[in-house]
């Protein structure tokens, strides 16, 4: 009974890892850009949503994360337009890598000189702290709120990309920016919205991930590399791939703290390793 | 060799002397400064071995650093022997370590890569403080008992420092002159062309990766030597390779002066800012992160790059 516990928190836990590469996933996908600040994205979001809860306290904790990826959005395209578009432009595939290592410094640093280093966590209420009964198993509700969320966003981005007007644009942008343009398309608008919604998607995961953990404006480092895993496993650009990579790190981590308590990540990053030498391309790639 | 083929390294001679006299005129700090600034050049110069000639861009170079510095303490710790007779031995244990990850990690390209080597250095760096004979989490201080005369250890800290900073930069520039140099230059160029010349492109890597591995452990190992004490938080910290990356990418990369560039801006404007002007330590990164920002845009080839006519920096990029 213990380790289906066990393994339904890792599922749980991997719904947020999920969410952490998504915004990462779509940006390589449609841009080709591997982005080293996402890790502050994240950081970013769970700040954003500190102050929020902190000068509206009359609001409910969970309808925060609305402005939190509404500004993330804002944040993301502004961004894209003032500098990334200038780098993408450029055709050198190491000149966003600067940009993004650049930024990344900079976000990183000006949150410890603007908020201070020390941890801080949203307290997320009564909601956050509430369980229910699942098998017969007692889990908290607000983990299985962000996995059924993380599903919710995963689907409707699949959906928004396969079936709208929108999808086809940024699809087609990501295969020919060029002859995109062709077609009365700016691919420079496109990225700006793409780069709005990975924002978007990680500042609110971020801000959830503020309600599990405490955060210091240093924790970006890590959670971009739980990004990278998870994109990488899934398959660099393959959405479902990213779901996948998520629950699995998230199971692998949470069964590896069971076994040897002061694991940390070490049994992620050994999965990680392992499906990398297996299928280099990630689960959604082609064999080796 | 010819006479114009040991000329370019002509500098080394005026620079091993002033190494030789500097314990005379700079007092401990400026000492430990310069150690620094040298070492990273050292380091520097390895990463962009890798990267500007190999095309691997690692984010897991920290690993190396890590295992030149724990072979050092782990070594001086069981032989007894004096650090110094140890320091050859911590670069066969970074090339070694290079040559045992690389049948795996070369089967990835790009960004996977730069992650996988990264998650390879987090998983060592875990084991590390798991394994209480590594001093766990709470770390090393060096065996010094073998050491005859403990007066002499700052100097020769610094006089390592030298010979590393010196050795790296004239070796890439021999390496370069060489028929392997040839290859990497090649392969760094344009790759399809270079394998279609009948160059070995994964053996080429190899053999960056290896001696990128074991010079950056030795420049960990002496590092590390200088202050005596160890721990996996500081030896297999991330901000090894941001400053790698970052001097290598905003002096220029895949050029030897490049690297060299881009560690003195770094330190700087961290000697101007955060100790001459007393503004406190975040702010300097801050600026550090803004020029890596500005020079992205303005110099995508780095501030070398800059140097170049615009036909050939268009043809570059």
């Amino acid at each position: 009974m213990d380790w289906l516990s066990t393994l339904i928190n890792g599922l749980l836990l991997g719904g947020l890892y999920a969410l952490f590469g998504l915004g990462l996933a779509l940006v390589f996908g449609v841009m080709r850009v591997v982005n080293l600040a996402h890790g502050e994205f994240i950081v970013l979001g769970a700040y954003a949503g500190f102050f929020l809860v902190g000068w509206f306290s009359t609001v409910p904790v969970w309808a925060m994360l609305i402005p939190v990826v509404l500004i993330g959005y804002g944040f993301g395209w502004l961004l894209q337009a003032t500098l990334l578009n200038r780098a993408v432009r450029s055709g050198n595939v190491l000149t966003p890598l600067v940009l993004t290592f650049g930024l990344s410094v900079l976000l990183r640093n000006g949150m410890v000189e603007l908020f201070g280093a020390d941890s801080r966590a949203v307290d997320a209420g009564a909601l956050g702290s509430a369980s229910m009964d699942l098998l017969g198993i007692s889990v908290g509700v607000y983990p299985v709120l962000m996995l059924l969320l993380a599903l919710a966003l995963f689907a409707s981005l699949q959906w928004v990309l396969q079936h709208t007007e929108f999808g086809r644009t940024v699809r087609a942008t990501a295969d020919f920016p060029d002859v995109v343009r062709l077609m009365g398309v700016k691919p420079e608008r496109v990225f700006c919205q793409v780069m709005g919604l990975a924002a978007a998607f990680a500042m609110g995961a971020g801000y959830l991930l503020a309600q599990r953990t405490l955060l210091t404006p240093f924790s970006g480092v890590e959670r971009m590399l739980v990004a990278f895993e998870v994109v990488i496993i899934g398959g660099l650009g393959s959405f479902w791939g990213a779901i996948a990579g998520g629950l699995v790190l998230g199971v692998a981590q949470l069964f590896g703290q069971r076994i040897d308590s002061n694991a940390g990540s070490l049994y992620a990053h050994l999965l990680f390793l392992v499906t990398l030498m297996v299928r280099p391309k990630g689960l959604a790639g082609g064999r080796a | 060799m010819k006479t114009s083929t040991w000329f370019p390294l002509a500098w080394t001679l005026p620079c091993a002397l002033a190494a030789w006299l500097a314990p005379h005129w700079l007092d401990a700090g400026l000492m430990r400064l310069a150690s620094e600034v040298l070492l990273a050049i050292c380091m520097a110069q390895m990463w962009n071995l890798l990267a500007g000639y190999g095309g691997l861009m690692s984010l897991g170079h920290q690993l190396f650093i890590g295992v030149g510095a724990y072979a050092l303490f782990d070594l001086a710790q069981r032989t007894g022997v004096s650090p110094y007779w140890l320091l050859p031995l911590t670069s066969l244990a970074g090339a070694l370590c290079a040559a045992l990850i690389a049948p795996a990690l070369f089967r990835l390209r790009d960004a996977y890569f730069a992650i996988g080597i990264w998650v390879v250095a987090e998983v060592v760096a875990l084991l590390v403080s798991k394994t209480s004979a590594l001093g766990g989490s709470a770390g090393l201080t060096l065996d010094m008992s073998a050491l005859e005369d403990i007066e002499l250890f700052g100097q020769m800290s610094f006089w390592l420092a030298c010979a590393l900073g010196i050795v790296s930069v004239a070796g890439l520039q021999l390496l370069m002159r060489s028929r392997l140099g040839l290859a990497m230059t090649a392969v760094r160029d344009n790759e399809v062309a270079a394998r279609s010349v009948g160059i070995d492109v994964q053996r080429v890597r190899l053999i960056a990766f290896v001696i990128s591995g074991g010079m950056s452990a030795l420049a960990g190992a002496v590092y590390f030597m200088g202050g005596m004490f160890l721990v996996p938080s500081a030896a297999f910290d991330v901000n090894w390779v941001v400053m790698m990356l970052f001097a290598t990418l905003i002096g220029g990369i895949g050029s030897i002066g490049g690297p060299v560039i881009g560690v003195l801006i770094w330190f700087g404007l961290r000697e101007v800012l955060a100790t001459s002007l007393g503004i406190s330590g975040g702010w300097y990164l801050i600026a550090m992160g803004a020029v890596a920002v500005v020079v992205s845009l303005y110099a995508p080839r780095g501030l070398l790059g800059l140097r170049l006519p615009a036909s050939a920096r268009r043809a570059a990029s």
